[in-house]
């Protein structure tokens, strides 16, 4: 008998049965947040304490005007993308979930390009406006086209409404990177560097942190006191249902705090990418598995891992400053591979 | 273990009940205008062919579906009227298949269902309630096991703990013998019977008719053409009903209280 399993009653079997990899370890909720309360807060210690000219203590105008906005413009646009991951990934049901699917980022990755392109030099916080506004339509567009689908799944035959709401966030995303390119190909020679800058995602000059913090707020807000039963979607919309979750409102409630926190965070700093994906997992990994503690961690370590990033993009290649787009991808993609090959030993 | 605080055994009716594949207007028949009441204390199997409706009409009486017509009653009240969290202590839904996109043990996965029907359960009883179940499914050792790693079988037997560990005196359960090994389906068989002797009523789509025999005491027959068959197992299941449902020679090989359905496969139409 190939599974190994003892008839009732019998003496249990050995628990050096289990296949490697299969044993989770049991999370331990204290550990995991003296942990991450330590990553976050020794990121922004570094973050505060480097810069293009050196380390040290910089000057008083330095460090309020500078650098204390740009470290918490990069901790709450990673807390954002992280957070919306960690809710795309949920209520999609898919591993792969990042922002960007949503449709959102294409959104504003138009109303940015265009706002570079159209605005007469000098003015201020167009780009933000524009790419806020590019959030917003898209937000609606999406909503529109796969709100009754929403609703969908629970029949049988039907496609799952997951399933639609994705499918229109890639066709938006792809429609918004059509006119991206088409407005890069009007561009000229001096706003195409700002244009290509902010499409890799770039926090230079990025000071306006309140409003992605407000967003990441109200997006765990809305999403965290019924945090629970994003875990039983995930395992399945009809079992969910019939333990007595309105899979409809939750589904929707849940897609519009993860838009609401992608839109602020790419008004912000621009399309990251990988924050969204790599952020959840990483929490997963360290034992933290159920929604109520997935998604407050993914936004902790989020936002410490770009504050980290963007430490990195301005001090490595100083004076030059790198995108944290290329940073965060830099970092994360062989952070992420050796927390998950070294779970595989 | 005791069942939890709600324990209130209802019985469940369904009446004139049609249903069509897929839930559509146009869909081919499954059952036309059906009556059957499923009281406490009975387990029923309901058998017929692949495609016959038997998991759409366990999905109807979860309240899943909601079927063009006919109208399924829970207790004393119709099934739409009753409010989500109600529903959930009331009846169980164990899906044939699961999704397990993310790491979960295989603990966590049962308390989900505790913690969905009774959100006030301290956590550390909640993790009682989920072990007691495992171990009632001979699961204990599968506890820490992440869910997306388990055998087929390891998973039908902890989607089983999951469904009793809910606590709703109704159960219905989607397949739930497939990938279980002899041992196992002995073991549910005894889990069943505990469940119906507590007055919990069971409803169960199963293939193998041989098997269904011995779980159930009631038995519901689907052929696939709208027809039904129902009653006690005695009644329903016989060589004659069995083979002319599935389309095919069966023989009932008797000896003294065991009974075994032989189906003829090589002589089939």
């Amino acid at each position: 008998m190939a599974s190994g399993s003892p008839a009732p009653g019998q003496a249990n079997a050995s628990v050096a049965d289990a296949p490697p990899g299969g044993r989770l370890a049991a999370p331990s909720l204290g550990l995991a947040t003296a942990l991450s309360l330590a990553f976050v807060l020794g990121v922004v210690a570094l973050g505060l304490l480097s810069g293009s000219s050196g380390w040290g203590l910089p000057g008083h105008d330095i460090l309020w005007k500078i650098r204390v906005p740009r470290v918490l413009a990069a901790c709450g646009t990673g807390a954002a993308l992280a957070l919306a991951g960690a809710i795309i990934q949920l209520v999609t049901r898919n591993p792969l979930g990042d922002p960007q699917v949503l449709g959102v980022t294409g959104g504003a990755s138009v109303g940015a390009v265009l706002a570079i392109l159209l605005a007469p030099a000098g003015s201020h916080f167009t780009l933000e406006l524009g790419a806020m506004l590019g959030a917003l339509a898209s937000m609606a567009l999406v909503f529109t086209l796969a709100w009754r689908n929403l609703e969908r799944g629970l029949q049988l035959g039907a496609p799952s409404g997951t399933a639609i709401v994705l499918l229109v966030g890639v066709m938006v995303g792809t429609a918004c990177g059509a006119v991206v390119s088409f407005v890069l190909a009007l561009a000229g020679d001096a706003q195409l560097r700002p244009m290509v800058f902010w499409l890799i995602g770039d926090l230079n000059g990025a000071t306006l942190w309140p409003p992605v913090w407000a967003a990441v707020g109200l997006a765990l807000l809305l999403v965290y006191p019924t945090a629970r039963e994003l875990d039983w979607l995930a395992r399945g919309d009809s079992w969910a249902w019939t333990l007595g979750v309105p899979v409809a409102r939750r589904r929707r409630l849940a897609i519009f705090a993860a838009c609401l926190a992608t839109g602020a965070a790419v008004a912000t700093a621009g399309s990251i990418g990988f924050v969204g994906l790599v952020a959840p997992h990483a929490v997963r990994l360290l034992g933290l598995r159920s929604a109520r503690q997935l998604l407050p961690f993914s936004a902790l370590w989020g936002g410490g891992f770009l504050v980290l990033a963007d430490t990195l993009a301005r001090t490595v290649l100083a004076p030059t400053q790198l995108p944290v787009g290329v940073v965060s991808a830099a970092v994360g993609v062989p952070f992420f591979l050796f927390l998950m090959l070294r779970r595989r030993g | 273990m005791t069942p939890p605080g709600e324990w209130q055994p209802r019985s469940v009716e369904i009446e004139h009940l049609s249903l069509r594949a897929g839930g559509k207007r146009d869909g081919r028949l499954l059952c036309r205008e059906l009556d059957v009441r499923f009281s406490p204390g009975e387990r029923w199997v309901i058998l017929g062919p692949n495609g016959a409706g038997k998991s759409t009409l366990l999905m109807a009486l979860a309240g899943l579906i909601a079927p063009d017509v006919g109208t399924v009653v829970l207790g004393d009240r119709h099934l739409p009227r009753w409010h989500g969290r109600d529903l959930a202590r009331a009846r169980a839904w164990c899906p044939q298949f699961w999704l397990d996109p993310f790491p979960a043990t295989a603990w966590e996965t049962v308390a989900s269902a505790v913690l969905a029907t009774d959100p006030r359960r301290a956590a550390a009883t909640v993790e009682d309630v989920a072990r007691h179940w495992l171990a009632q499914l001979d699961a204990v050792d599968l506890a820490a096991r992440d869910v997306r790693f388990l055998s087929g079988g390891e998973r039908q037997r902890v989607a089983l703990a999951t469904t009793f560990a809910q606590g709703a005196p109704l159960i219905l359960l989607d397949e739930p013998t497939s990938h279980l090994d002899w041992s196992h389906q002995g073991l549910l068989r005894d889990r069943l019977d505990d469940w119906s002797s507590q007055g919990g009523t069971v409803l169960a789509a199963v293939h193998d008719v041989n098997l269904a025999w011995l779980l159930a005491t009631h038995a519901l027959l689907l052929d696939g053409n709208g027809n039904a068959l129902y009653g006690r197992r005695e009644q329903v299941l016989t060589p004659e009903t069995i083979g002319s449902a599935y389309g095919l020679p069966v023989r009932l090989l008797s000896d003294g209280e065991s009974r075994w359905f032989d189906a003829e496969l090589e002589h089939r139409p």
